[in-house]
């Protein structure tokens, strides 16, 4: 007996490894080794002109996340991040909540309202462009949508970003409140919730775990942003827009492979920390269904 | 006053008529149940009363007042859905309160809010499960909690959905009873929408049976059950269901069917010749015995053969084929024991016969 139910557990195990292969084999070729890549860019200094190369070690590093390049990434980062991800949920909850509801035609400004979802960032980047250009484009008098101005640059890539971003939000948000039985809503009602209460203390918190989830995704999404700024401003003026992910790619070179590698460790680190710490923070306040 | 009268009110949906022309008066502190199979409209017209779905047609008023424009919030009524509906997010206590925090500008103040959930706690027996969520609790608990977040409002009008199709069965028998109880004791309008007519039969103090969105029949269970106004009152109520068999009427006291001729005591005014269906209670029929076969007199018989014999414990069902029709016979010990395949005759109560007109299904004598 022993024996049998041990050759089962065995086989049941290696069943779970054969699945679990295909995602271990992805996560090696694109995620795993060239973090160990990485690593090791960011512990060697080379040099133009010999194949030798120091060990300069985590001290290299820590100076390299230290310097103000790297901290002024860090700061276009983070407001990129706060331009976006607020106004970004905010009007998706709004869209969704305003095509939630049973009317003739409501599917056409469901499928507008979505449609971002279908063109890529480079693709509605250079549709963006093309509205704010300068001589043709439909904001050519839009003074705070001037690219040429570190501000206006900002809030350009911003705004172009929240518009990419908005399809995918008002889709799950949408989602989530169809998910709503009906009679709970007509319960509220009911019991005399104006519309507007009714969304802050019966909706909202039922839909809440869908908002963490767009929360954290629109967070990551904000930190590795970069097309969209390769399209539109290439990181300028002055390099107002020059977000961290941007900085990194710009540092190619055979000699600045040890900054960028240690500024890519400095934003996986931050990345990890941004997003557990709103996971921790936010998930006191979801209410998950039972 | 508060009392619900329907006045000729219909409800559309597109092209289908869930509700016609519906008239009935609900009474002050009466339990209403609106019976009738699915689709029949009982959940629509609930719901007109809610406020939740518009009146097509007609009048709707509650407590004398017309509410056809009456926002839900506005109408003085609570409601139980099917599902509970309770708030998942907010624990028992939140929920309970919700009727009374609700609306800002109807501010009820926190002693009054307190008293009156201590109130419904105690009615209901939740006072343990306060705190906890709707997720934590049984089905059973669940449906306390819809209870007394209807009951804290105090309405005029208390309206029901289907609250026990949730239930296990024998949750489903005690919670009857307590919501009678309940009743009784708040002395109020119940209006109570469900398709079990055993529910119906043990809970109203009247019954509107509908079906296909039209009002069939109205009033006390025993009198529905005794004098069905129709062919399909007639085969709704009841279970085991009304046996029918169709036949030609013969004089006014007697009709003819291919499996013998049944007596009517009383007499039917129509003309001879006529289609009728005569229907049977499974308890006014009996299969007859020898001692029946030696006593003249008794001409009210039909052939049948029997099918099945289904023993529920306390009595027997006797499944038997008359004609092109399939009746059941009410059995008790003392009844003579048949067999599956056995050809029998079956005596019928002329006095406990119900005559419907097969073209119009309306009740004759």
């Amino acid at each position: 007996m022993a024996v049998v139910a041990r050759s089962r557990r065995t086989k049941e195990a290696l069943l779970a490894y054969g699945l679990l292969l295909p995602v271990v084999a992805v996560g090696a070729v694109f995620a795993y080794y060239p973090l160990v890549r990485i690593v090791q860019y960011a512990l060697f200094q080379k040099y133009s002109n010999s194949d030798q190369q120091d060990f300069v070690g985590v001290r290299g590093i820590w100076e390299v996340l230290s310097s103000h390049a790297f901290l002024d990434g860090v700061w276009i980062t983070v407001k990129f991040m706060l331009y976006t991800v607020p106004a970004g949920l905010v009007l998706g909850v709004l869209l969704a909540t305003v095509a939630n509801r049973r009317l003739r035609g409501i599917k056409i400004f469901q499928t507008v309202f979505s449609s971002t979802i279908a063109s890529s960032v480079a693709v509605s980047s250079v549709v963006f462009l093309t509205l704010v250009n300068k001589q043709a484009g439909f904001f050519r008098n839009v003074g705070w949508l001037d690219l040429d101005t570190p501000a206006g640059a900002m809030r350009g890539v911003a705004l172009s970003s929240i518009w990419q971003n908005i399809g995918l939000t008002f889709i799950i948000v949408l989602a989530g409140l169809q998910a709503i039985p009906d009679e709970i809503n007509e319960a509220a009602t009911l019991d005399g919730y104006r519309p507007i209460r009714r969304f802050f203390k019966v909706s909202m918190p039922l839909i809440s775990p869908t908002l963490l989830f767009l929360a954290v995704i629109l967070v990551v999404s904000a930190l590795q942003a970069y097309a969209q700024i390769e399209i539109l401003t290439r990181g300028g003026p002055q390099q107002s827009t020059e977000t961290l992910l941007f900085k990194i790619t710009q540092l190619q070179g055979k000699t600045d492979l040890q900054t960028g590698a240690s500024m890519a460790l400095g934003l996986f680190v931050l990345t990890v920390l941004v997003s557990a710490g709103q996971y921790l923070l936010l998930s006191r306040r979801v209410h998950y269904a039972d | 006053m508060s009392g619900v009268n329907f006045d000729q009110v219909t409800k559309r949906f597109g092209e289908s008529t869930a509700v016609d022309r519906l008239s009935l008066e609900v009474k002050d502190r009466e339990f209403m149940v609106l019976l009738g199979p699915s689709g029949c409209g009982k959940t629509t017209a609930l719901r007109m009363i809610a406020g939740l779905d518009t009146v097509t047609s007609g009048t709707l008023s509650i407590g004398g007042t017309v509410v056809n424009d009456l926002a839900a919030s506005d109408r003085d009524i609570a409601m139980v859905f099917q599902s509970y509906a309770l708030y998942p997010h907010m624990t028992v206590r939140r929920n309970i309160e919700s009727p009374l925090r609700a609306n800002k500008r109807v501010r009820v103040d926190a002693g009054e809010v307190a008293r009156r959930v201590a109130e419904a706690t105690e009615i209901l027996g939740l006072g343990p499960y306060l705190d906890r969520k709707p997720g934590a609790l049984s089905g059973g608990q669940r449906q306390r909690v819809a209870l007394a977040r209807a009951i804290v409002r105090r309405p005029e009008v208390f309206l029901m959905d289907e609250p026990l199709s949730n239930l296990d069965a024998k949750l489903r028998t005690q919670t009857r009873l307590e919501l009678v109880e309940l009743w009784r004791r708040l002395a109020t309008t119940f209006i109570y929408v469900t398709h079990d007519q055993v529910e119906a039969m043990t809970m109203g103090s009247r019954i509107a049976v509908m079906s296909e969105g039209r009002l069939q029949q109205v009033g006390e269970p025993q009198a529905v059950y005794e004098r069905p106004a129709n062919l399909f009152v007639a085969a709704f109520i009841g279970s085991p269901p009304m046996n029918l068999l169709a036949g030609t009427l013969q004089g006014a006291n007697a009709v003819h069917t291919v499996a013998g001729t049944v007596a009517v005591a009383h007499p039917i005014g129509m003309a001879g010749g006529a289609a009728v269906t005569v229907g049977i209670r499974p308890e006014d029929v009996r299969i007859a015995t020898i001692h029946d076969v030696q006593t003249a007199g008794v001409t009210s018989t039909v052939t049948a053969t029997v099918l099945n014999v289904e023993l529920l414990g306390h009595e027997r069902h006797v499944i038997a084929v008359v004609g092109d029709a399939r009746w059941v016979i009410r059995q008790t010990d003392g009844d003579p024991v048949v067999d599956v395949g056995q050809a029998v005759t079956l005596v019928v109560d002329p006095s406990a016969v119900h005559v419907f007109d097969s073209s119009t299904t309306e009740r004759l004598n």
